[in-house]
């Protein structure tokens, strides 16, 4: 609910400045905003999956080496899952409401507002600082803009909820640099832990490579069964080589994902300030950034099962699947 | 401080891909489970300190991650050089020690 009112005051402030002769720079951003929030829930729904994927790695890691999964480290990465999904709430709040504000006409603008305010009055008092790094600075900058877009939209100064709303979304933005490293560091130790299993299972003869020659033989309805040595160990250093290969591909595109996504923020932080400022917003389409994010989140999408059943191009099986991955 | 979880998620990764080529190392089962301990260890103070946060400016943690940093370097070495377990364990000792009491300087809420 508290992700809500955020969210509710965003859109608010974006309809009031639709009133005014800037309204199609507004709807603009305001379609634009629906772009670049949507990614950034994508992005925490990524991370998300990325926790849920290294708690059931730890289990792994745990049968094979009898290495407990102890209590505290499982609660220690539920809390750090938790934290992210509060964030992804927050952005998926302000997707739809971004959604909706874009859909709707200025007519029926300001009883939306109205109502958004009186329900953001409410709940904005209730906002508890959230543990981590959402604490002093941003907490508080995000909350003295929240209250600034509450009461501009009570009074009807659309100027300053304008500006309110500029100075929660550049809150947004700094909120999402300060927090970066530790997204990175996420991802990080997720391809270390996944990689290091996946070699360990190859050295110790523990995966089948038969997947290998499946592009040999699939087009002559053969099935592989391989059982020379020679072939097996050539296989599994190849393997081996993919893993490692991959584990940096992870590593390298988050960091581009996770640099995109604040460069699309920036993006729509200055943008809403120019509409806010009532200067001509010339771009019309969505910060170009957030493809390149959309792509690395939905790798992630794809191998928890979230979206369609999968087709077999989630990034669990891009690394043996086939020795074309190699050069990836 | 980010350096500070750079140099706890630095002890932990420096041994996750190492771990079973440790314990395979191990003569004895006191040795297995030392290391087994300080591995568990290793993560958790990893994981305490993940979308934390660190007083930047506070002394302690200032000195604790230049040791840590240290200990990491040392550690980088030992976990590859296995033919002598001990020192490989006072390493992995050290790293983690220190790692300890930087995590136990996370801001908690």
């Amino acid at each position: 609910m508290k992700n809500r009112a955020i969210a509710a005051a965003v859109i608010s402030s974006l309809f009031l400045i639709a009133g005014c002769k800037t309204g199609d720079d507004a709807k603009a951003a305001a379609t634009q905003l629906t772009a670049t929030a949507k990614c950034l829930t994508d992005y925490y729904t990524a991370l998300d999956t990325i926790l849920t994927e290294s708690d059931q790695l730890n289990a792994v890691e745990q049968v094979m080496y009898g290495i407990p999964y102890d209590a505290v480290t499982k609660a220690q990465i539920a809390d750090s899952r938790s934290e992210i999904k509060k964030r992804a709430a927050l952005a998926k709040g302000l997707t739809d409401l971004a959604a909706s504000f874009a859909k709707l006409t200025g007519s029926s603008a300001t009883t939306d507002a109205s109502a958004s305010a009186a329900s953001l009055a409410k709940e904005v008092n209730t906002l508890q600082p959230m543990k981590g790094k959402l604490s002093s600075d941003e907490q508080t900058g995000m909350k003295v803009a929240v209250g600034l877009i509450v009461t501009a939209i009570q009074e009807h100064k659309e100027r300053k909820a304008a500006h309110g709303m500029a100075q929660l979304t550049k809150g947004l933005h700094d909120f999402f640099v300060k927090e970066e490293p530790d997204y990175q560091s996420i991802g990080d130790q997720y391809a270390v832990l996944s990689g290091s299993l996946a070699n360990s299972l190859l050295q110790n003869g523990q995966t089948d490579p038969a997947g290998f020659f499946k592009v040999a033989l699939d087009p002559y309805g053969l099935t592989p069964q391989i059982t020379d040595p020679k072939l097996r160990d050539g296989i599994e250093k190849l393997a081996e080589q993919q893993v490692t290969a991959k584990q940096d591909a992870l590593k390298t595109a988050q960091n581009k994902a996770t640099a995109d996504m604040e460069k699309s923020l920036q993006q729509m932080s200055d943008r809403i300030d120019l509409v806010a400022n009532e200067k001509p917003m010339e771009l019309r389409i969505a910060p170009l950034s957030i493809a390149n994010v959309e792509k690395w989140a939905s790798e992630f999408q794809s191998a928890a099962g979230l979206n369609a059943p999968d087709t077999g191009s989630s990034k669990s099986k891009d690394a043996t699947s086939s020795p074309s991955n190699q050069d990836q | 401080m980010q350096e500070a979880l750079a140099q706890l998620e630095s002890t932990y990764l420096t041994m996750q891909p190492q771990i079973g080529l440790m314990l395979n190392a191990c003569p004895s089962q006191g040795d297995r489970d030392t290391i087994t301990t300080k591995f568990v260890a290793a993560r958790q103070n990893y994981w305490s300190c993940v979308n934390k946060a660190f007083h930047d400016d506070d002394p302690q943690v200032i000195s604790l991650t230049t040791d840590l940093t240290t200990a990491n370097t040392a550690l980088k070495t030992a976990v590859t050089q296995l033919d002598d377990i001990k020192k490989t364990i006072d390493a992995i000792t050290q790293a983690v020690t220190v790692g300890a009491s930087l995590a136990a300087e996370v801001i908690t809420v």
